[in-house]
């Protein structure tokens, strides 16, 4: 008995030891990455290097696509850095913030950098991200840069429909909202419900640019046409659509099909007015372990080294420096005289809510 | 601890600290317990308060419940679950239930391999099945194209995104376990009934409608809910061919308010408490009847060797009906899987398509290092699980049959876990890691303490199987000779039981390594395994890697279950 009573004693006061560390060298801690991820001057990049060089590895989360962006980037960046073990995990944003969520609340944060659409807001908004400076932002155009510096935009997203070309003949494709309400498309249609680049976009884009009646009343009308719910990335969508599995996929990031098409794919792209676009942008959650190796990334995904890398994988880059390849002209709004709607991730943010109502009143 | 207060013996004075009860029942009792409770307590409180922005329990309600059974979904989702349930029982009865026949009942050729080729099936993660599967018969796969070339249709004949698809899928998965089980039932059948019959003048389809099938009849309805049971409690499936055609069940719908941001889970926990109630109801149903089952036995006291019937040339026809099965089942998807994986990209099935084959995906998935970190994490999850299952349960087992005081109590406990399907299992794991202060989610080893805790029935039913074979007249003899409770449990009863508990960890380690539900909610981005890996590929459109990780993956799990069938023949063993 006396011996338990003692071990108990001990096990209590370890524990306690444990907390009092916890309590005290959590904000110390939280001070040192701060100070890395603010760090200013011309010894910055020496700093990070020394710093990155201890710590030995990154983890990567991002929802970019990782045959065309994701492998290349974190290679390309691989390559610069050899001392730095980069690892990735792909996920849909909404995953991507869960586990960020998760990983923070059960104390036990693994990831250093998430690169993603939409998720900028959600984890601003959960208070999970921390503010940071890198030289390359200023390269940044204005309406694309964040106040808060709590993110950085990494590239930019036309949205639109993907169609078959073997099945839709190029000319017949829906190319206005209206267009989609055709009953020759019932059943032929298909979204992503897991991601918010999808269904919930396509409803936010609507709520921003037509209020919320005429939105309502809209996606009346298009609950007749049996959209195919898909879970899954917007590129497997997209290859969805070239296989034939369906004819159309809705909002989906326009220059997916693009790039499918100049490898011989049935695949054609189709932006509908107000053509909704989107950056992804760069964060930096709390609590992680690397800030140095977390800077240095970031710094090169917004670099002309990195934008370049975004650009061969045929993304559209947010430097302007950096221009987008030939074949992605034709679906860039600006150069094709189409009107843009911009969706910052705080329009996102603010219409989420609204849209995933909508959503769930009418299509689940 | 001392040795004696285990024990055989009755031991005087330190019992008395333990009321009486063994040291050991009430210390592995109490582990039963800190499993088996917290997940319990942790989804109540979950179900009952609201989730705030971060994914913490927010203020206590009720709403969860009303808003779920106030809603049409949730009964619409119910009907669709328990028609999935069914439509699949019955399927891999009939396909499982025909097979069992021909094997153990005629003199089909080649039938003795068909065993071997059911323990096989049962080491290829579902999610596998499920893709070639669906590769077979989607929209685009070679069932669809001949059927549109033969009926000279334009559009896709089959839709495999609907509920009748997502029953042939679960069906043909479940036909090899439920051939498993009804081997059994068939051949425990006396043939003096079946002769009494055809001395009679009966035909083989008469005895086989009037005596065999009435006589197994209690079995295969047991077997029925069983069945029904897990496809209720299934994820993969549904949630690869059910939810694109917006055909949701429960499961896949506790998935969905996962994925959600911020995740809901104060709805998840209310989804999952109503599941678990259903599936307890049933388990309960299940073990009234299959303990009813009893009166139709026909085992008794006299030797018995099932009747093999004569087909004569009809027996060309089963073994027919055999390849089928086994094409089905095993053939065509690996085949397909196989085609795939030495595709560049995948398109369908053409003869252009056979000029481009390429080794490109064996070398990604070889020169990938979260590959080799996968399957390094699988084989430790697997082996883990089943080492920590086996040795828990065969003590557990040990105690129980020779009826330890109180030991009544860990039977009730180690079987506990059944009532929670694996996915309700992981949202109550997810819940109690993410609210402990040590630093566990996204480990490895949260993955393996929930897998434990799941597969803990599993493991239970070997060892209780394999202690009650052995006499306690040897064990006696060594405690009349001096030795004490530890050494008889490792000198006496461990050597006996060795191949049932080497056959129930071999069973925990096929069933936990292709399991997706728990790691899918739990596995961090070191901590992933094989089969979750296959379904974030398939999810990403990856199809080319996945299909050659499937290959290798499908090989080498098929020699694993080809030792456990082997493991099996050589030690008499029965795969439950």
């Amino acid at each position: 008995m006396r011996e338990a009573a003692w071990t108990r004693i001990a096990s209590c006061g370890t524990a306690l030891t444990l907390a009092a560390l916890m309590v005290f060298a959590g904000p110390a801690r939280a001070d040192a990455i701060s100070d890395v991820l603010t760090a200013k001057g011309p010894d910055r990049q020496k700093m990070l290097e020394e710093g990155a060089r201890k710590e030995g590895s990154l983890m990567f989360y991002s929802a970019l696509t990782v045959d065309q962006g994701l492998r290349a980037e974190v290679n390309a960046f691989a390559k610069k850095y050899p001392f730095i073990k980069t690892e990735f995990w792909r996920g849909t944003e909404i995953q991507i913030s869960q586990k960020v969520l998760a990983e923070q609340r059960a104390n036990n944060v693994q990831v250093d950098v998430v690169e993603s659409v939409g998720v900028a807001g959600t984890l601003s908004r959960a208070n999970a991200l921390l503010p940071f400076e890198s030289p390359y932002a200023e390269a940044i155009p204005e309406r694309y840069q964040d106040k808060t510096k709590l993110s950085a935009a990494s590239r930019l997203n036309f949205f639109g429909i993907a169609y078959n070309t073997k099945l839709v003949p190029p000319g017949t494709q829906p190319k206005t909202y209206d267009d989609l309400l055709d009953p020759k498309w019932k059943g032929k249609l298909a979204w992503r419900e897991d991601s918010v680049s999808g269904a919930i976009l396509f409803i936010t884009n609507l709520l921003m640019t037509r209020g919320e009646p005429a939105t309502e009343a809209y996606l009346k009308k298009l609950v007749g046409q049996n959209i195919v719910s898909f879970n899954g990335s917007a590129r497997t969508l997209v290859n969805r659509v070239i296989e034939g599995e369906y004819l159309i996929g809705l909002n989906i990031f326009l220059h997916h099909p693009v790039i499918s098409a100049t490898e011989g794919a049935p695949a054609g792209a189709q932006g509908m007015e107000p053509v909704p676009s989107v950056a992804g942008t760069l964060v930096i959650p709390k609590g992680l372990k690397h800030p140095h190796a977390a800077m240095l990334f970031l710094d090169f995904f917004i670099s002309k080294e990195g934008q370049e890398v975004m650009r061969d994988a045929q993304y559209f880059p947010v430097i302007d420096s950096v221009k987008p390849l030939k074949q992605l002209e034709p679906i860039t709004p600006a150069l094709v005289n189409m009107k843009e709607n911009y969706i910052s991730d705080q329009a996102l943010l603010d219409n989420k809510r609204k849209a995933e109502a909508l959503y769930k009143e009418y299509f689940r | 601890m001392s040795g004696s207060s285990l024990g055989v013996a009755p031991v005087a004075p330190r019992m008395r600290l333990w009321a009486g009860y063994s040291p050991s029942v009430v210390i592995l009792a109490s582990i039963l317990l800190i499993c088996v409770v917290p997940p319990l307590i942790f989804l109540v409180m979950a179900s009952l308060h609201e989730t705030n922005y971060d994914g913490s329990m927010g203020a206590f309600t009720v709403d969860n419940y009303k808003n779920l059974l106030g809603g049409a979904r949730f009964f619409r989702h119910l009907t669709t679950s328990a028609l999935f349930a069914l439509g699949s029982a019955i399927t891999a009865l009939f396909i499982g239930g025909l097979q069992a026949w021909i094997v153990e009942r005629t003199n089909t050729p080649g039938r003795q391999y068909v065993l071997c080729v059911a323990i096989v099936s049962l080491g290829v993660p579902t999610v596998l099945y499920t893709i070639s599967l669906l590769l077979i018969l989607g929209k685009t796969g070679p069932v669809n194209q001949m059927l549109m070339a033969l009926l000279g249709q334009s559009e896709p004949v089959l839709n495999i995104y609907s509920l009748g698809g997502m029953i042939l899928v679960e069906g043909i998965e479940f036909a090899p376990l439920c051939f498993l089980l009804l081997s059994a039932v068939f051949r425990n059948n006396d043939p003096a009934l079946e002769e009494a019959a055809m001395m009679s003048g009966a035909n083989v389809a008469q005895i086989l409608r009037r005596i065999t099938l009435r006589l197994a009849l209690p079995g295969i309805f047991a077997l029925l809910i069983l069945t029904f049971i897990r496809a209720i409690e299934a994820f993969e499936t549904p949630a690869l061919v059910g939810r694109p055609g917006r055909v949701d069940v429960l499961t896949t719908d506790i998935y969905g308010t996962m994925q959600h941001s911020p995740p809901d889970y104060g709805e998840a926990g209310s989804f999952s408490m109503i599941l678990l109630i259903i599936v307890a109801v049933l388990l309960f149903v299940y073990s009234y009847t299959a303990r009813n089952a009893a009166r139709f036995q026909t085992i008794s006291g006299k030797g018995f060797r099932p009747r093999i019937i004569d087909l004569g040339r009809w027996r060309w026809l089963t073994f027919a009906i055999l390849v089928t099965v086994f094409s089905i089942t095993v053939v065509i998807p690996m085949t397909m899987l196989l085609w795939v994986s030495f595709q560049p990209y995948y398109e369908g099935i053409n003869l252009a398509a056979f000029g481009m084959l390429t080794l490109k995906h064996y070398r990604s998935v070889f020169g990938s290092e979260s590959f080799r970190e996968a399957i390094v994490n699988t084989l430790i999850l697997g082996a883990t699980t089943a080492f920590v299952v086996a040795t828990f349960t065969a003590v557990c087992a040990w105690l129980v049959t020779r009826r330890f005081r109180g030991a009544w109590v860990l039977d009730q406990l180690c079987s506990a876990p059944l009532i929670f399907p694996a996915i309700v299992m992981a949202v109550a794991m997810l819940e109690i890691f993410l609210n402990l202060p040590v630093p566990i989610y996204g480990t490895l080893l949260s993955i393996i303490i929930a897998s434990a805790i799941h597969y803990l029935p599993y493991g239970m039913r070997y060892s209780y199987a394999g202690i009650l074979q052995i006499h306690r007249e040897l064990e006696e003899a060594a405690a009349v000779s001096g030795a004490r409770a530890p050494t008889i449990f490792l000198r006496i009863v461990v050597p006996l039981v060795a191949p049932a508990l080497v056959a129930g960890g071999l069973f925990v380690f096929l069933v936990s390594v292709k399991a997706v539900s728990i790691p899918i909610l739990l596995a961090g981005p070191n901590s992933r395994v094989v089969a979750v890996a296959l379904f974030d590929m398939w999810q990403n459109g990856l199809m080319g890697e996945l299909s050659a990780i499937g290959v290798l993956w499908t090989l080498f799990m098929t020699a694993v279950s080809l030792f456990l069938f082997m493991f099996i023949r050589r030690f008499g063993l029965a795969v439950r």
